[in-house]
């Protein structure tokens, strides 16, 4: 088991190292730079900035020099905030990001794995028609709909919560958590309704049926464990896709994280914020999906073996 | 039993809820302030967002009262020279920082000799070597000297600041009036460096605010300074800068209550806020104007006479009332609009009807030698953002279908943008110019010298008039200087002027005392809240 996780974190630093090289120079190849301007400062003032920013260097020096930086855990200066490091910006937002992602996911699993049950024990009931409903219309309308939906209905008509913003309490936490686990809670109920019924047909619940264990017992200790699985497969790749794909929610619900710099920082080419956002996105990326697959190993034996 | 308590206490706990927010909404200001400020270093923040909050936190020697006039403020008066170069400021007596360590002239003389230091790694710095030229401020900013003692901005004693310039510039107040020159707290700068700035317990200013909390991506909250020498008439005590990204996020805050003073307007909206929220719309001229530049180094686009049928085929009602709608005034100059005071001249063909100058330009046109089998082709950059593309094609209709003109429109990224017009891969480029203050000589000076590249236009006569303006010491003959330049500007046609933007905000009804100016700074302690 430790030599497997072993092998997949190394893997996974591997393939980090390869997606924030290629991230380090595509990112170079678009035009302009972080201080592009109207001609109004000096020649001078200008060499003077791009110096301080180490942007009058050779790329490859450049590459060397954050290498360095994120070696001893220094992702260097923002060049768009100038009162921040990128570190101090990702300080700031991840706190945000990942409270609002937890939720989610949490909301997800476990609506979406009771809506599914409850689908798969009563097929064609009500419970089923209605998560089925639910389901198609989280999967088929867009998180920007929903959202703005959302504000218009809670925070404008009903007034119960707020439209926007980050006061600090739970107030602001319930719109942006319920908007963004609803697509997730349609999939995992999905998911689990269609292994759950594959499960139910299986022999080794007609046999733990037949050996004369009862009805609960064998959903809870035969049926769960297995029809599980695929959930479980998803929620890893789900959850950092939560996390980082929370930046429409932050943009429309004005959540102060760290999704809203990643799509800003490049078009401002904040080169160092862009990276420093790559690598915590892939790092998250790769270590929810290393962990899911030791979580499948666990519960799984045969996948133990393969390697 | 057990459910009523619960319920109670549920009760209990959303009455708390109601109350705070009511007991906070009396007494805050909530502003949107768009994307988030760049920086709060008040020598080195370079944006609107960062402005308006520097505005209400830290005072220069004359600030914008309402409505945009210059006002006096740390300074209660000031005399200038006969020969316009020499300014001395006579600061107040009394006057205190937020921690109450008094301030004095030399605060100021630090501020901008930390903004022209090199090491400060500012860009603001070309305000006072450009925009006006204090003496030694190039040579300090460039790295030619170290040396503070040449700078042009003393402080014989410690009420008396004085600034000396190269060349005459009336326009000086509206310069040191925005957010361009607070003084700076030397004691605090050298005890925790710019870092300081962004620490709500370390920060100290002399603004009728101060900061309480700085939270990046969401907000600044700031508080009345009691130190502040006018703050008994500071009305409102705590104001808080959202940061407002999304547009329509914002206007839906703004009908929540949970923003008083709108950054933006929804473009999409305006047509119906007209008619439904007219009491709370403001729509007014902000600095920022839009033209078509004509790429010169093109042999088509070097004819005068082509470049000027394709500026008066423009129709610049029609676009912005049809086809744009964001509010924006149409324009046939190019500097003038914000200034009353100034006369300047319009573009060649002005006085003319638009069904006039649409016959002009086939006519033109057609001289030139271009027509349905011989049809000019042309590309348009623009910024991807969609009232520009849309403006963007709106253009090129009126020339295809006026002219027979092949115009392409290629949205591309801001900085994409800015960097194709120094490459010169356009042939119309799309360009957009904000003024550093609001005057024409701000916009003027920009198309110096002629020769630069981007514009490449070689005009040595109007480097020469821009020179005779520069020596007028008072606005009024300074101003009749810069509108020949003008005219020389605008009758080579290098560019189309289109619109000058408009500022749209939506203010609240509980909001008092809002006033409309194109500079575009509300400092907050004129405004008043009523509950």
């Amino acid at each position: 088991m430790i030599r497997f996780i072993g092998r997949r974190l190394w893997d996974g630093a591997l393939t980090l190292a390869a997606l924030v090289t290629l991230t380090f120079f595509v990112m170079r190849l678009a035009p302009g730079g972080p201080f592009s301007r109207n001609r109004k400062i000096s020649p001078e003032v200008q060499a003077n900035i791009e110096a301080a920013f180490h942007l009058d260097e050779p790329v490859w020096q450049q590459f060397g020099r954050f290498v360095w930086g994120v070696l001893h855990w220094d992702l260097g200066p923002s060049t768009r905030f100038r009162d921040y490091s990128v570190n101090d910006l990702i300080a700031s937002g991840l706190p945000y990001s990942l409270t609002i992602g937890f939720w989610a996911v949490v909301v997800a699993t476990l609506v979406g794995v009771a809506l599914g049950i409850a689908g798969a024990l009563r097929r064609n009931g009500i419970t089923d028609y209605a998560a089925g409903i639910i389901g198609v219309t989280g999967i088929a309308i867009p998180i920007f709909v929903i959202g703005p939906v959302a504000q218009v209905v809670f925070g404008l008509k009903l007034g119960w919560l707020p439209v926007g913003g980050w006061d600090g309490t739970w107030r602001s936490l319930v719109l942006p958590v319920l908007v963004l686990s609803l697509p997730n809670i349609a999939y995992i109920s999905r998911l689990t309704r269609t292994s759950m019924i594959e499960t139910l047909r299986e022999n080794y619940v007609r046999t733990a049926r037949a050996k004369g264990i009862g009805w609960r017992r064998t959903l809870w200790r035969h049926t769960l464990t297995g029809a599980l699985l695929p959930v479980i497969a998803y929620l890893g790749p789900a959850t950092a896709a939560i996390i980082t794909g929370s930046i429409l929610i932050e943009t429309i619900f004005a959540v102060p994280g760290i999704g809203r710099h990643f799509v800003d920082a490049a078009l401002n080419r904040d080169y160092p914020l862009v990276m420093g956002i790559t690598l915590l996105y892939g790092g998250l990326l790769i270590l929810f999906n290393i962990g899911t697959d030791v979580v499948r190993a666990i519960l799984d034996p045969r996948l133990r073996n393969e390697r | 039993m057990k459910m009523k308590g619960l319920t109670g206490l549920l009760a209990g706990v959303a009455l708390a809820f109601g109350l705070g927010q009511a007991a906070m909404a009396d007494d805050v200001l909530d502003r949107g302030i768009g994307s988030e400020w760049s920086s709060l270093d008040p020598q080195v923040n370079f944006d609107a967002a960062a402005g308006f909050i520097l505005m209400d936190a830290y005072e220069g020697l004359v600030i914008y009262g309402p409505g945009g006039n210059v006002v006096p403020g740390a300074a209660e008066s000031w005399d200038v020279s006969a020969d316009g170069r020499t300014y001395t400021f006579h600061l107040r007596d009394g006057l205190k920082w937020s921690n109450g360590d008094p301030l004095v002239a030399q605060d100021f003389v630090n501020s901008v000799f930390r903004t022209l230091n090199p090491a400060t790694v500012s860009e603001k710095g070309y305000y006072f070597y450009s925009v006006v030229q204090i003496k030694g401020a190039g040579d300090i900013a460039n790295g030619v000297t170290k040396d503070a003692t040449g700078l042009g901005v003393t402080a014989p004693d410690d009420r008396t600041v004085v600034i000396e310039l190269l060349t005459p510039a009336p326009h000086i107040l509206n310069i040191i009036g925005a957010f361009q020159v607070p003084p700076l707290h030397t004691p605090s700068m050298q005890a925790n460096g710019a870092a300081g700035f962004t620490d709500p317990a370390k920060v100290v200013s002399n603004g009728a605010y101060v900061f309480r909390e700085i939270v990046p991506q969401s907000h600044v909250l700031l508080e009345k300074n009691p130190n502040y020498w006018d703050a008994a008439n500071v009305k409102i005590p705590f104001v808080k800068y959202h940061v407002t990204e999304d547009v329509s996020t914002e206007f839906k805050r703004f009908q929540a209550g949970e923003i008083d003073v709108t950054y933006d307007v929804p473009v999409n909206q305006l047509e119906d806020l007209k008619t439904s929220m007219p009491d709370n719309l403001f729509i007014s001229l902000s600095t920022e104007v839009t033209y078509y530049s004509f790429n010169l180094t093109k042999p088509e686009l070097q004819d005068v006479n082509v470049r000027k049928a394709l500026s008066f085929a423009i129709d610049r009602e029609l676009l912005q009332e049809k086809i744009v709608k964001g509010g924006a005034i149409p324009s046939y100059s190019y500097a003038g609009g914000f200034d009353p005071a100034y006369k300047g001249p319009q573009m060649p063909g002005a006085e003319m009807t638009q069904a006039e100058r649409d016959a002009a330009a086939v006519e033109l046109l057609a001289a030139a030698g271009f027509g349905p089998d011989n049809p000019l082709k042309l590309t348009i950059v623009c910024t991807v953002a969609e009232d520009r593309v849309r403006l963007a094609q709106g253009v090129a209709l009126m020339w295809k279908q006026k002219l027979g003109v092949e115009a392409t429109v290629e949205p591309m990224e801001r900085k994409a943008w800015l960097d194709a017009f120094y490459a010169g891969t356009w042939d119309v480029f799309a360009d957009n110019l904000v003024g550093d203050f609001a005057g024409a000589e701000t916009f003027l000076a920009y198309m110096r010298p002629s020769a630069e590249p981007g514009y490449n236009w070689v005009k040595p006569e109007y480097d020469a008039q821009m020179d005779v303006a520069a020596t007028m010491p008072d606005k009024a003959s300074r101003d009749a200087e810069l509108a020949k330049a003008e005219k020389i500007l605008l009758d080579d046609m290098i560019f189309a002027p289109i619109a000058v933007e408009p500022s749209r905000i939506l203010v609240s009804s509980k909001v008092k005392g809002w006033v409309p100016s194109a500079t575009g700074y509300y400092n907050s302690q004129y405004l008043t809240l009523e509950p």
